[in-house]
């Protein structure tokens, strides 16, 4: 049987520009409030992601940050502001439009499909390209399974990028930390992102595993053009890999800039330091 | 008042009253929930193994007696005695805590780790053994329960509202048993009491921690083991106070089993965690059932209604609130 | 020694896909096809049939359903003895409203029939998770059965109460009514199942079947990565009800051939085929025939021995079998929670590199 795949430079690794030019924002988060009951999470939050580079979003334990992930998700939404991704306003994302429009994600805490091989969770990673409807899967020979094995194809390279092929048909749950922390970033990866978010990928590592996930994230960003916000604590890894910084504290932006600026900005530090900003 | 009305209210009490015997059944469930995160499916079965142990003592019935036959060829089936209902209540408790401590023993102690669906299959696995052992040991035929509750209409009450009819229409008066009444009463007291013991002994704080967090509790020096077996003894005296009254009311038959079944909607109207959340979730279902059945399923459908009322009524209630009236509203984090 | 595997390296990834990528294990299974095709159905009597075999074959077919439903997607279900007795009337009603229809076509529409009554009881499993789905589906199983005996247009108005399956052929062979031999029986229902088998395996090395996976797995994250939850929970619940409804037909239709549905699709089918589902392992195709195997012979070879050997009473011979089976399941999910299919596979494990212990 003759499956026709396509040859390995044809393999994409994010969306094709859609009248976006590379510096030009992607995602415009503008005024964003979230509340929880009484408790206000997010307060009137704005700022810009622009394509092709890596923001960092850092601050405090409590600031609001993976909160913030998930309202661009939508997976929480927010009471008040806009977002505005890939030039489409709206006044809160649904997580679906989200995945397909191409906005991918770690988490905090890895939210991997244990009863899943490593091959299994990335190909999940693809469901949202796979277009084969139920009757012809349950055929399965001709274009599903062609479909399949095109998909496979895309999906070993990923394993291949991120150095995980002797794992591959391990499940999830017998994996290190790292190694499931690297194949969360496989399944995202997976989903040929315009905008991939990823929430403390260090979190958890020594330095030289931190060293190969910078090195992926750098690969990601330079080699796949794919843009990147990330959430991490580590500021040495913060300040090396961004090229933009927000900084967060208490629900409010405090800093917006480029690593130096926020580095010198007095809030930034009396943040970090503790001193409280009553306002 | 119309009779029309007073059948209202009638219909009503009854159902208030079967309402409590469903929430009898509730408590037991609630009661382990609360202290393991486990849904005791055998709940049901211990309140039939309950109540048939309780007959066989009382008739003298010789345990196993029909397993001993068939491999001796003997005939007994009696010891010739019998016992007092009082020491056969408290022969049965014992027996219950001694079940409780096995339970512990043989399954809980192994199952600690696994996900909450694997543990609601166990305990319908031990719903099957219990209700094959209990059936093994005293035999399967319908057997009368009778330890000296008061049971039959109460003609005080029917004579009283017979003069509340309006006059001149044949009202024979309402029919309460007084068996219900009784169980009203006990069912009260069980709640009341187990709120107290919940809430102000230190027992009862060691449940509430294990029920938060297991490990917590281990931490500060709580045994997760022995809490387990008080719990499942605890649910074992609730079974056997369910397994008398509705085996007084209907006798003691396979069918009490199926008791366990209608505890689900009691459960998910009151939340799972909720002791008087049972009552009045039992309440709900009790009436919303006997007003189901006479107003809507014998006149328009036939009948029989009550086969699925209840359920159909969690189904509808789930649908817009997932975590029941008391539960606590579930906050997914990712 | 017995699995060689050295040497048999995949050089595509089709290969690499199979369903069996060791050869040994591909001749095996296919000369067990073989021999069930081929020999079995000039072996067969009316006792191995009726005790063994056809109910083996029809609760496989429900096991892989509520297996879908289950153990691919996560979604308990007590109200596979209702959707059984849906397939059942379906199969009854088209039966008797279409004679000239063959028996293929009208286990399928009864499977379609039941895939959209399960489609409408999946609803809540948009909102309701859990336990909670559970007692959803009981609300299904007591209304159906209700609603099957009550009205009587259900049942053609018979006095009884009962529905009886009309002669009906395949190909001109008679599969359904009294006069249908068994082997007649066991072929028909041998090929649905394998038909569908190989249906099922397909869907879940899929797309689809990662979908359903993923929402068992972690439902949220699912959602977030581009699952459609819509999409994987009713196409479960449409996949498994059509599968449990195709088996309450063979069971009504070639197996039973009247049924009563009280009798026939209470409460105690669904806790059946979900036993099997879990002894046999959540989650494996291979684990639904296995679990399905499990529970119908073990009654069989029970009986045989208590009562034909012991020469116990059927009734004691009973409640030791409930005994038992209540034991069993809690001893699996102790012992193995992943059922029959993993022992199985660690077996293969341990075969593999026989005679050397690792």
């Amino acid at each position: 049987m003759n499956v026709h795949l396509k040859p390995a430079q044809e393999i994409r690794m994010t969306r094709p520009d859609d009248g976006i030019k590379k510096g030009d924002p992607l995602l415009i988060v503008d005024n964003i409030t979230l509340r929880f009951g009484g408790v206000k999470a997010i307060s009137n939050i704005s700022f810009d992601v622009r394509k092709g580079e890596i923001r960092a979003i850092i601050g405090p334990n409590g600031a609001g940050k993976t909160s913030m992930l998930n309202v661009i998700n939508g997976f929480y939404h927010p009471q008040e502001g806009t977002i505005t991704f890939r030039g489409e306003k709206r006044n809160k994302m649904r997580p679906h439009v989200a995945a397909n429009q191409g906005i991918a994600r770690t988490f905090q805490n890895i939210a991997l499909f244990k009863g899943m091989s490593v091959l299994d969770n990335i190909m999940t990673g693809r469901i949202t390209l796979q277009k084969r409807n139920m009757l012809w899967q349950a055929l399965w020979r001709g274009p599903a399974e062609n479909e399949e094995l095109e998909h496979r194809r895309s999906v070993e390279h990923i394993i291949d990028f991120l150095e995980i092929e002797a794992i591959r048909k391990t499940p999830v749950g017998r994996l290190p930390y790292g190694l499931q922390k690297r194949v969360e970033l496989g399944r995202a990866l997976a989903a040929e992102p315009a905008l991939l978010l990823l929430d403390e990928p260090m979190a958890g590592m020594n330095l030289e595993e931190k060293e190969d996930m910078s090195r992926f994230i750098l690969d990601v960003n330079q080699q796949f053009g794919t843009t990147i916000a990330l959430i991490e604590h580590d500021m040495g890894v913060v300040m090396d890999l961004s090229d933009r910084v927000v900084v967060l504290d208490y629900g409010r932006k405090i800093g917006d800039g480029t690593p130096d600026e926020v580095r010198n900005n007095q809030d930034v530090i009396d943040a970090y330091l503790g001193i409280s900003h009553d306002e | 008042m119309s009779p029309a009305f007073l059948n209202f209210i009638e219909i009503f009490l009854n159902g208030l009253m079967a309402g409590v015997m469903y929430s009898l059944v509730a408590l037991g469930f609630v009661l382990i929930f609360k202290a393991s995160g486990i849904f005791n499916f055998a709940q049901g079965v211990m309140a039939l193994f309950a109540a048939l142990t309780l007959v066989g003592l009382q008739t003298g019935q010789v345990p196993f007696s029909h397993l001993i036959n068939a491999i001796f060829g003997t005939e007994i089936h009696h010891w010739g005695g019998g016992m007092n209902s009082f020491l056969a209540i408290l022969l049965t408790m014992v027996i219950m805590i001694v079940m409780a401590f096995l339970i512990e023993k043989l399954v809980l102690k192994h199952l600690v780790n696994q996900e909450p669906i694997i543990l609601f299959m166990a305990t319908i696995g031990l719903a099957y053994f219990l209700e094959g052992l209990g059936d093994l040991m005293w035999g399967s035929d319908v057997k009368t329960l009778d330890v000296g509750i008061p049971a039959g209409g109460s003609f005080w009450w029917e004579d009283i509202t017979r003069e509340w009819a309006a006059s001149g229409s044949e009202y024979y008066g309402m029919y309460i048993d007084t068996l219900d009444v009784t169980a009203t009463i006990v069912a009260i007291i069980l709640v009341v009491a187990l709120s107290l013991f919940s809430q102000y002994t230190a027992t009862g704080r060691a449940l509430r921690a294990v029920a938060d967090d297991h490990q917590a509790a281990m931490s500060v020096g709580i045994s997760l083991r022995t809490i387990w077996v008080i719990v499942w003894s605890i649910a074992g005296f609730v079974a056997l106070v369910a397994g008398i009254m509705w085996g007084s009311k209907s006798g003691v038959q396979f069918s009490l089993s199926l008791i366990a079944l209608k505890a689900l909607p009691v459960l998910i109207l009151g939340g799972f965690t909720s002791i008087p959340g049972a009552i009045v979730g039992g309440l709900i279902i009790g009436v919303a059932e006997k007003l189901a059945e006479a107003y809507i399923g014998v006149p328009y459908l036939g009948g029989a209604v009550e086969n699925w009322f209840a359920y159909v009524l969690a189904l509808a209630f789930l649908l817009f609130r997932p975590q029941g009236l008391f539960g606590d509203k579930i906050i997914e984090r990712i | 020694m017995l699995y060689r595997e050295a040497g048999d390296f995949k050089t595509t990834y089709q290969a690499d896909q199979q369903t069996f990528p060791i050869k040994s294990e591909r001749i095996l299974f296919w000369a067990f096809i073989a021999f069930a095709f081929l020999v079995v159905p000039f072996l067969i009597n009316d006792y191995w049939s009726k005790a063994v075999l056809m109910p083996l074959l029809i609760y496989s077919m429900a096991a892989l359903g509520l297996n879908i439903l289950v153990g691919y997607c996560g979604q308990v279900s007590l109200g596979t003895g209702g959707f059984m007795a849906v397939g059942a009337f379906a199969s009854y009603k088209f039966m008797t409203a279409f004679p000239g229809l063959d028996m293929f076509s009208v286990v399928v529409l009864s499977g379609l029939t039941t895939a959209a009554v399960g489609i409408l009881f999946g609803l809540p499993s948009l909102r309701i998770k859990g336990f909670y789905l559970a007692v959803a589906t009981l609300a299904a199983q007591f209304f159906l059965v209700w609603m099957f005996n009550k009205f009587a247009w259900f049942y053609n108005y018979s006095a009884s109460g009962q529905i009886t399956a009309p002669e009906r052929t395949i190909f001109g062979i008679a599969v359904t009514g009294p006069s249908s031999a068994p082997w007649a029986t066991y072929l028909f229902a041998l090929t649905i199942l394998f038909v569908f088998a190989w249906v099922a395996r397909n869907l879940t090395r899929g797309r689809l079947g990662r979908s359903w996976m993923a929402i068992r797995d972690m439902d949220i994250a699912a959602e977030i990565i581009g699952v459609s939850p819509l999409q994987a929970k009713l196409s479960a619940f449409a996949v498994s009800s059509f599968y449990i409804g195709v088996a309450g037909a063979m069971f009504f239709a070639n197996y039973l051939g009247a049924a009563e549905v009280g009798e026939a699709f209470g409460i105690d089918k669904s806790f059946l085929v979900l036993f099997m589902v879990i002894i046999g392992g959540l989650g494996s195709i291979l684990g639904s025939f296995l679990g399905a195997a499990f529970l119908v012979l073990l009654p069989v070879l029970l009986k045989n021995l208590m009562v034909g050997y012991l020469g116990w009473p059927t009734d004691l011979a009973a409640h030791v079998q409930i005994m038992l089976v209540g034991g069993l399941i809690v001893f699996f999910l102790i012992a193995e929670p992943h059922g029959l299919a993993q022992l199985w596979r660690v077996t293969k494990e341990k075969l593999r590199i026989w005679p050397f212990p690792y």
